[in-house]
């Protein structure tokens, strides 16, 4: 037990460790605020970077930019209306029309507490119940995976504002450029043109940065002329009423940041769309539209991305299994320093576990600090003259996009759809169905394809399982609620219950 | 206009390349080593650990740089592009071997030149623990029984699980169903969870599933017992007709472009050379469930002709493949 609680405190008591993994928050508010730049990517280069260090204080620098790094996505969806990472995709419907308000200030501010909250109950169930839901991760059979995929496409439904039909075509779109490349199970090429360049596909990053980076960028030129809106700059920091207000969604939502956390191969970037799609259905009276700048729109999805990071490292601690792209490069970093990260990775090195739970708590605590700090400065860059600031947004998409995999032709990627996700915003098209599209359709190919093999191709079999298996069954039906609940039917059906009710 | 200027540049810089007489400063400015595989997998894990090495024997300074995709064509195809100066390391695996026989790409390591073959990995065919086999035998009596019933964990073509069947299938008979998945790591979460019922893996990969005992392994890919694995039988006791594949296992290599210089050739094969042998990196290996093979120049040429042979000649056999080896020149073994 003191050797346990020794191990939990070990970040919190030495300064070096302290100093570390405050460097390292510090550091990953940045690095994730800057599109391109990613959290996986400043891992796998601090992997060589401390290979001569003692395990401990590369694992607390790791931990640091992890943490800071999915918050600072939230920055620039906030200020700029550009995701810094795919996990902040739904965090800018409403944190930027916030900052159109002269709010961003308040938002910034309530998205970190927000995070924090939600890092800190991802931290508190990885310590409490790793195990038990570790054990979740493996009971996910392929046609589980299909389900949860074909539930994520429905978000398509609160995420496009206006026209469904639009909606739908722009995550089919996004589903198509998630296909494109080597095929996963023949290894033939899909829509490549005959393009060795194609083959290894099209990363969604460059799919993001290019629709809402450059596409914002174009976008912004028609209101050139047009005054910036006036930062409020006072309270930035949400006052405790508000955060009580918002605690039970907060809760509900990083508990949904958690389980598609723990999930392998699913990450926060769902979770993020989950939760804001779950305030959107549940949240009756939010402080204003969602979309237009509601604080529930900003809420749920900072808490579940965070939230998702504890969840990411419960399969990685308990089975030796990454539970997201970040964890597998801290275990390829726990193999080079020499551990055997496996499933007695908690019981042959204890320290391990105890070590990053005490440090995830840790860089939460700094990441509310230096989330804090700074914040006047920040809200000014909406201020920022448009002729200023747009050329930056091009040069930093450019840097990002090449930075992902040193690629030219996934800059040039990078700048079609910019164009093109212009084009479709001048038409009422809305961004997130297609990123949402080119995230889960990959997924969704793979899993059915999965499923359908384990079952010798036979459908019929396939449709079976969906019904029999209990956790199957528990996916299946929420598919059909929700399938059910977006029709006119069930309008239909409530509006007879209702007035069954009325008239007795 | 433009052109015929940058091609009079290319040309000029050429000659005056060709005209130092040796590159004895080599390497004057950081390298650029491509790893064509994504951070954290088993050939990123390798190579990060081997660079710090590398780097001490050479005397500069290696920029490792991930360019995934497309199962290495992506990081390979651009370090072809390169200019063969040297400047440029391609730091893969086994998989620009089949990339003529699966119609993925035209080229494959002939056209590089071997730095060093580093290692291979033992491949050992695991199953969960709780399955009803303790042997390779009774596997294959299950899937001979049953045939198309039991479920197999897969890469896609090209991957180890489906080479490995090729060969099994290219001298017995096990048909299965054969569900893909991203790599080892999905592959081996799906096993433990029971969704498929065994998988050929490298021991890298599976090391620790199988010491922990949440993964049973039921056979090695080899014709005698080996030592990363003490008490496992090899899989020649079940498959004697295996044994002329064998010894065979996903390898992982350092590359350069074949016009290189020779005497970068030369400091690269040795710092390569001086780096493997490293006792510390040795130890690495032997913890990571891998045999060093540390193979340069004629021996490396030899093991990657063999390598490429043995596999596709199996994979044809088997009819995993429908390019003929020996259309796309690679003589029968």
């Amino acid at each position: 037990m003191s050797e346990t609680l020794s191990y939990l405190l070990m970040a919190w008591s030495d300064p070096q460790l302290l100093m570390l993994t405050a460097l390292g928050t510090f550091a990953g508010i940045y690095i994730g605020a800057i599109p391109g730049l990613s959290v996986t990517m400043a891992v796998s280069i601090l992997v060589s970077f401390t290979f001569s260090w003692d395990v401990n204080n590369a694992l607390a620098l790791i931990v640091g930019i992890f943490i800071g790094g999915v918050y600072g996505g939230s920055r620039s969806a906030i200020l700029l209306n550009i995701p810094g990472a795919p996990s902040s995709v739904a965090t800018a419907f409403d944190g930027y029309p916030l900052a159109l308000q002269g709010e961003a200030g308040r938002a910034i501010g309530l998205s970190t507490v927000m995070s924090v909250i939600g890092g800190l109950i991802g931290t508190l169930v990885l310590a409490s119940a790793a195990p038990v839901i570790g054990d979740l991760a493996l009971r996910f059979a392929p046609r589980d995976y299909f389900l949860v995929a074909a539930i994520g496409l429905l978000l398509v439904g609160s995420l496009s504002e206006g026209s469904l039909a639009k909606g739908i075509f722009a995550a089919a779109l996004g589903a198509v450029i998630g296909m494109v490349g080597m095929d996963p199970v023949t290894a033939q090429g899909r829509f490549t043109m005959g393009q060795a360049e194609l083959m290894g596909g099209i990363h969604y990053v460059v799919l993001m940065i290019g629709l809402f980076g450059v596409a914002e960028a174009f976008y912004q030129l028609h209101n050139l002329d047009t005054p910036a809106v006036r930062q409020r700059v006072d309270k930035i920091i949400p006052s405790l009423a508000m955060v009580l207000k918002f605690l039970p969604l907060s809760i509900r939502t990083s508990l949904i940041g958690v389980i598609v956390g723990v999930l392998p191969g699913v990450g926060g970037d769902i979770a993020a769309l989950m939760a804001y799609d779950h305030a959107k259905r549940t949240v009756k009276n939010p402080t204003q539209p969602f979309g237009k700048g509601a604080y529930e729109g900003l809420v749920a999805p900072e808490t579940a991305n965070s939230a998702a990071v504890g969840g990411a490292y419960v399969p990685m601690l308990t089975l030796g299994m990454p539970g997201d792209a970040v964890t597998a490069v801290i275990i390829g970093a726990l193999v080079i320093h020499g551990l055997n990260p496996g499933p007695m990775l908690m019981v042959e090195n204890p320290h391990i576990f105890w070590f990053t739970v005490g440090n995830l708590a840790l860089a939460n605590i700094f990441l509310l600090v230096f989330g804090l700090m700074g914040i006047k400065l920040f809200a000014k860059l909406v201020e920022m003259p448009k002729a200023m600031l747009i050329p930056l947004i091009l040069v930093l998409c450019v840097v990002g996009t090449y930075s992902i995999n040193s690629s030219m032709t996934e800059v040039y990627w990078m700048l079609g759809f910019g164009l093109l996700g212009y084009l479709l915003k001048i038409f009422g098209f809305q961004m997130g169905p297609i990123i949402l599209g080119a995230i889960l359709g990959p997924l969704m190919d793979t899993s059915y394809r999965q499923a359908m093999s384990s079952v010798g191709d036979n459908p019929l079999e396939l449709l079976n399982e969906l019904f029999t298996s209990p956790l199957s069954l528990l996916l299946t039906s929420g598919l059909l609620l929700i399938l059910l609940s977006n029709t006119p039917l069930f309008g239909w059906l409530k509006r007879k219950r209702k007035a069954a009710t009325l008239h007795p | 206009m433009l052109k015929q200027l940058f091609a009079s540049v290319a040309f000029s810089l050429s000659a005056l390349t060709l005209a130092l007489p040796a590159h004895a400063d080599y390497p004057e400015r950081s390298i650029q080593a491509v790893i064509p595989w994504g951070p954290g997998g088993a050939t990123d894990n390798v190579m990060r650990s081997l660079s710090p090495y590398v780097e001490k024997e050479l005397g500069g300074k290696l920029i490792l740089n991930n360019r995934p995709g497309g199962t290495a064509v992506i990081g390979s195809t651009y370090v072809m592009q390169q200019r063969p100066n040297g400047y440029t390391i391609l730091l893969g695996a086994e998989n620009p071997q089949l990339y003529p026989v699966l119609g993925v790409a035209k080229f494959d390591y002939s056209d590089f030149y071997p730095v060093n073959i580093i290692g291979q990995n033992v491949v050992v065919i695991a199953a969960n623990a709780d399955s009803p086999w303790n042997s390779m035998a009774e596997l294959l009596a299950d899937a001979k029984a049953n045939p198309d019933k039991l479920r197999m964990g897969s890469t896609g073509a090209g991957g180890l699980p489906s080479t490995v069947h090729a060969m099994i299938n290219a001298v017995g008979e096990m048909k299965v169903r054969e569900v893909t998945f991203g790599g080892d790591g999905p592959g081996i979460t799906a096993l433990m969870g029971k969704h498929i019922d065994f998988m050929p893996l490298s021991l890298a990969a599976a090391k620790e599933m199988v010491r922990t005992g949440k993964l049973k392994a039921l056979a090695v890919l080899a014709s005698a017992e080996t030592p990363e694995l003490p008490g496992v039988e090899p899989i020649t006791s079940a498959l004697p007709g295996i044994a002329e594949y064998l010894p065979w296992g996903p390898f992982w290599g350092a590359f350069v472009h074949k016009d290189t210089p020779d005497d970068i050739k030369q400091k690269l094969t040795d710092a390569y050379a001086k780096a493997v042998a490293n006792p510390e990196f040795q130890g690495f290996l032997k913890n990571y469930g891998a045999q060093s093979l540390n193979l340069n120049g004629a021996e490396a040429e030899a093991f990657l002709k063999r390598w490429q042979s043995v596999t596709t000649w199996s994979m044809y056999k088997a009819k995993a493949i429908d390019i003929a080896p020996d259309s796309v020149g690679i003589a029968k073994p």
